[in-house]
């Protein structure tokens, strides 16, 4: 007797969300099984794989990341950089230098490298702010508008400051706009019903709906996205039927384990590997748990995590 | 857990407008409550063209096309005493959203619906009673069996037959109340779904009493493990309480704005 | 396979006795399909039917164990596929692996490296638990015996993958006291290698080309009186093996096909040989899908720091928060003289503070007392976290230790500082930041204001 599949099929699925323009647009989500499930039925797109690049340049970068962009001085070199990653099928710009507890950029010096950066590269842009909300409240709205026609994800819009960042990503520049809650699925769910009822269409919203480096609660992480794909899917909940974007690489490279140096861990080995390995296997994790796209730094890492993407699909 | 399905009950002969919608092939009548029921929540619309002795197949064609059309094919419930209507309202439905359901099957007279939905691959909306009203759960309980033997000969998934325990009214049989609260959990500790018509409870009550008490009916129904009932869409009252008791039971997830969606 | 609610009427005596409390034999067999009603409820079932029911209403998954002693593992039993339904019972054990192609130089600098990874990560002793030995095709037998020799001089439990019965039984003939896997069995060579382990009194590894082969020869196991197995879902590429970890899973836990119920292995030193980073990732993907024992080529800090974090947050009991024990945690190379922090035992939370204090550099000591596993504002609300608790703790424990009389306290509770000062004399209580990535910057300022 044959071993008797049982596919779990739906007939809910993913939205698919379309970031960028031009021959090198990529859609997320699509997804009507669970991740990688693809002996079940349609996997929709492959998750993609973003490459992270900083307003504040490469001075906190890994050697290996240094390595790799090597003869980059400009941001439009580092992101052209970015954009040919092997593996790599978008750019991701953080604006941390918006901080104001830390180098406290004003808002025209970021929208000016934001400016920069998209139009060095025709990859699909995604840009994240620099996570403090007064600050991204203003920020956030004014790429939205810099940025009119890239077809951008802006990341995030929070409890705090999804109205502001909604209006103008999502509806004044037809932009694409990431909801942002912290391992709480209400509040996911919540971010979407009132973004959409703020007048942005569903197929423009991403979720990020938190992520950590394995070992460093990652357990929240896994029950948040498995319980988001399983209400998307069984539950057939419109609300939560949005991708999810991951980003892994701002949360596994400042963990100790990445971080300790040689000579402070010693037998730990290089801080190198240790590095990349954090990153490539929180990004496995992540995407196995429901994510649709990943964000990472290291050219290693991103190399890995497309192939392994590629292997499974 | 899956969500409650609300079959929406407004399309149905005994509202005078609709009779004469169907009489007539007008489809404004019928669209319009429609939306008004989907726009509410509904899941499935229940289509009652009643008995249609002899128009009855092209009816339901028409009925069943004009809807689907229009609504994304809205899954329906097929309701009528006339089952050539059933089986021609099934051969032009489109499954895209939902199995169509065949309303209704009994234990005597109306057994073969059972054997109609197997023949079609429908949901058979399966009425625990023979004839008469069952005195017990006993002698419903028979029949719930003789009505599962009986879909599951025919080759039919124990899920798709949905019993149905017979509401009764409160205002003359106010004591069986608990005994068809009783039996639903008979149903559901079997594993097996279930629906009725709900609001049969408050027949004959003042208007203004009725959504306390079909509110409060549903809540205690949905506790005790019914998975659907075909009721009133657009009392207002009725969709908040169902819409929260699927959050306490977990088949939908919260959100400050759950009554909204 | 499990019995449908039919399947069971069949076999009831169709009596509507009401003995069994149910109101009719169909009633009686539905609950008992649903796992609601033992089958034992009905007198009046045939010896026949009985012995039938209980093969199907056994666990779904069973409970296999391997090694002895301190090396002794449990391997499945799981009940359900997501953490947040119900704690995972068996956690995923990683094995190292040695094989018979390698030189010999090779080989022992490999099984060095398996003693090499050894720590404690929030109460949990981290290590490679289990050595795979292969034997590869046409290499010499008498090396293999030798191998498993020098792998058991390790400790660790052995995974013995060899398909060559003959061979198989020599390295068991000087091992199997320590309850070794045999990693051994497939469609050509079964009934053999069944033998041998049941003779040997070990657990059982099965392969097969695809899941349909698998399948068969686990029943064909079974149908042997051979129920002490695990199965080898590695196929032949990663996509394969994925579906055939997660099809295995699923069909014990969700579908009850208990022929499928058996822990399972997924060999990343066959799948994806000599691509490290590949290894890193697929390690973690299978300890997410079901993998009872994953198989790596070699296990370094590398590999091993966020794969035990993993493993870790993935197998915690969802309501039971992790929790670190209490103390002070020297950083950055403090001493008595430093100055001290305090927050709760939340491992969340310990991690996050430390993390941001080991940015800043500053020689500090964190002082954790036990606030039961809640974090900050949750502790104080709860009463756990108080100016009573840390006072308590700083004069017992911390006072002798410490020279410094600087404590600085989560911002959350900044309520507490006076009257922690007035429980501490001659402490001065610094509020810290509400957020714990201020802290770098807070504790920048107060070095360059001369306050530490």
């Amino acid at each position: 007797m044959p071993f008797n599949r049982k596919p779990q099929k739906f007939s809910a699925s993913i939205k698919e969300v379309e970031i960028g323009c031009g021959e090198k647009a990529i859609k997320i989500g699509g997804a009507s099984v669970f991740p990688f499930y693809t002996f079940d039925g349609d996997e929709g797109n492959a998750p993609k794989v973003g490459v992270e690049i900083s307003d504040m340049g490469l001075e906190h970068a890994s050697e290996g990341v240094k390595a790799y962009y090597a003869g980059a001085s400009t941001m439009a070199e580092i992101a052209k950089k970015a954009a040919e990653m092997p593996g790599g099928d978008f750019v991701v710009l953080r604006l941390e230098g918006g901080d104001p507890n830390g180098a406290n950029k004003s808002i025209e010096e970021l929208v000016a490298v934001a400016k920069e950066v998209a139009d060095a590269i025709d990859a699909p842009l995604v840009v994240e702010g620099c996570k403090n909300v007064e600050k991204d409240s203003e920020l956030l709205p004014k790429i939205a508008e810099a940025l009119q026609g890239k077809n951008v994800l802006l990341m995030s819009a929070k409890e705090e400051d999804y109205k502001a960042i909604g209006a103008a990503a999502g509806l004044a520049y037809n932009q694409k706009v990431g909801a942002e809650s912290a391992d709480d699925i209400n509040l996911a769910k919540q971010l979407n019903v009132v973004l959409t009822q703020l007048g942005v269409a569903p197929e423009s919203i991403v979720m990020n709906v938190g992520t950590a480096a394995v070992g460093y609660g990652f357990d929240y992480v896994i029950s948040t996205m498995d319980r988001v794909r399983a209400a998307a899917l069984s539950q057939d909940d419109k609300m939560l039927q949005m991708p999810i974007i991951a980003p892994v690489a701002s949360e596994t490279w400042s963990v100790k384990e990445s971080t300790a140096s040689e000579e402070d861990a010693p037998g730990w080995g290089s801080v190198e590997e240790r590095g990349v390995s954090m990153e490539v296997q929180t990004a496995a994790a992540c995407l196995v748990s429901g994510s649709d796209a990943v964000i990472l730094k290291h050219p290693q890492s991103v190399a890995t995590i497309s192939k392994m993407i590629k292997e499974l699909m | 857990m899956a969500k409650f399905v609300v079959i929406g009950e407004r399309i149905s002969v005994t509202a005078p407008s609709i009779n004469r919608a169907f009489a007539e092939k007008d489809p404004e009548p019928i669209l319009t409550r429609a939306k008004q029921q989907l726009d509410a929540g509904a899941t499935y619309l229940d289509v009652n063209i009643g008995p249609a002795e002899n128009n009855g197949e092209d009816i339901m064609k028409w009925a069943v096309t004009l809807l689907q059309e229009n609504f994304d094919n809205v899954p329906l419930a097929l309701d009528t005493a006339n089952k050539k209507a059933i089986e021609a309202g099934i051969s032009v439905y489109n499954r895209s959203k939902g199995k169509p359901i065949v309303n209704s099957a009994d234990a005597s007279g109306r057994i073969e619906y059972i054997d109609l939905a197997a023949a079609n691959d429908a949901i058979v909306i399966a009425l625990c009673n023979g004839e008469g009203i069952a005195k017990d759960n006993d002698e419903r309980m028979a029949y719930l069996t003789t009505l599962l033997e009986r879909g599951l000969e025919h080759g039919m998934e124990d899920q798709d037959i949905w019993f149905d325990p017979l509401f009764v009214v409160v205002k003359g049989m106010q004591e069986k109340q608990m005994q068809v609260l009783e039996f639903i959990k008979m149903i559901s500790d079997m594993g097996l779904n279930s629906t009725g018509g709900l609001s049969n409870n408050s027949n004959g009550a003042p208007k203004t009493l009725r959504p306390i008490m079909d509110a409060s009916l549903v809540a205690m129904c949905m506790m005790q493990g019914l998975t659907s009932a075909i009721v009133n869409p657009n009392d207002l009252r009725l969709m908040e309480t169902i819409k929260t008791c699927d959050v306490f039971k977990g088949n939908t997830l919260y959100a400050d704005s759950y009554l909204e969606i | 396979m499990a019995l449908t609610g039919i399947q069971i009427f069949k076999m009831t005596p169709k009596k509507n006795c009401k003995e069994c409390g149910c109101p009719t034999c169909m009633a009686f067999s539905m609950k008992v399909a649903q796992g609601a009603m033992d089958i034992s409820a009905c007198p009046h079932m045939s010896e026949d039917a009985l012995a039938q029911l209980s093969e199907a209403t056994a666990p779904p998954m069973k409970t296999i164990k391997v090694g002895t002693g301190d090396n002794e593992y449990s391997l499945g039993g799981e009940t359900v596929l997501y953490r947040h339904e119900k704690t995972f019972v068996s956690k995923t054990r990683y094995a190292a692996s040695v094989c018979t192609c390698m030189d010999d130089a090779a080989i022992d600098a490999r099984l060095a490296s398996v003693s090499a990874v050894d720590y404690e990560r929030i109460g949990e002793r981290m290590y490679t638990e289990l050595v795979y030995v292969n034997y590869a095709k046409d290499t010499d037998s008498a090396k293999y015996v030798e191998l498993v020799k020098k792998a058991a001089a390790t400790g660790r439990t052995l995974v013995l993958g060899c398909k060559c019965p003959e061979t198989a039984k020599a390295a068991l003939d000087v091992c199997k006291d320590a309850k070794p896997v045999l990693n051994g069995a497939d469609a050509s060579n079964y009934e053999e290698m069944s033998k041998i382990a049941t003779e040997a009194g070990v657990v059982l590894g099965v392969s097969g080309a695809n899941l349909d082969e698998l399948y068969d020869t686990t029943a064909a196991l079974e149908k042997l009186g051979n129920k002490n197995l695990v199965l080898d879902v590695t196929m032949g590429s990663v996509k394969e093996t994925f579906e055939a970890a997660v099809s295995v899973r699923r069909a014990a836990v969700k579908d009850t096909d208990r022929t499928f119920g058996y822990p399972s292995i997924v060999n990343l030193a066959a799948l994806v040989q000599g691509d490290k980073p590949m290894q890193q990732a697929l390690a973690a993907l299978f300890t997410m899908k079901y993998g009872s024992i994953v198989v790596v080529e070699e296990m370094d800090y590398a590999m091993a720091l966020p794969l035990y974090g993993l493993r870790q947050n993935l197998f915690t009991d969802p309501q039971k928060p992790m929790k670190v024990a209490p103390g002070i945690y020297p950083l950055n190379g403090a001493d008595e003289n430093s100055i001290c922090l305090t927050t709760v035992d939340f491992a969340l939370t310990y991690f996050l503070v430390s993390g941001e204090l080991e940015r800043s550099g500053i020689p500090c000591n964190l002082v954790i007392s036990d606030a039961g596993g809640l974090s900050v504002l949750t502790a104080w609300a709860a009463g756990k976290l108080s100016s009573t608790s840390i006072s308590t703790y700083i004069k017992e424990e911390v006072e002798g230790k410490v020279k410094s009389r600087k404590l600085i306290i989560p911002g959350k509770v900044a309520v507490l500082k006076g009257d922690l000062e007035a429980k501490l004399p001659g402490w001065e209580i610094i509020v810290a930041p509400l957020e714990a990535v201020q802290l770098v910057k807070f504790l920048k300022d107060m070095q360059a204001n001369g306050q530490l």
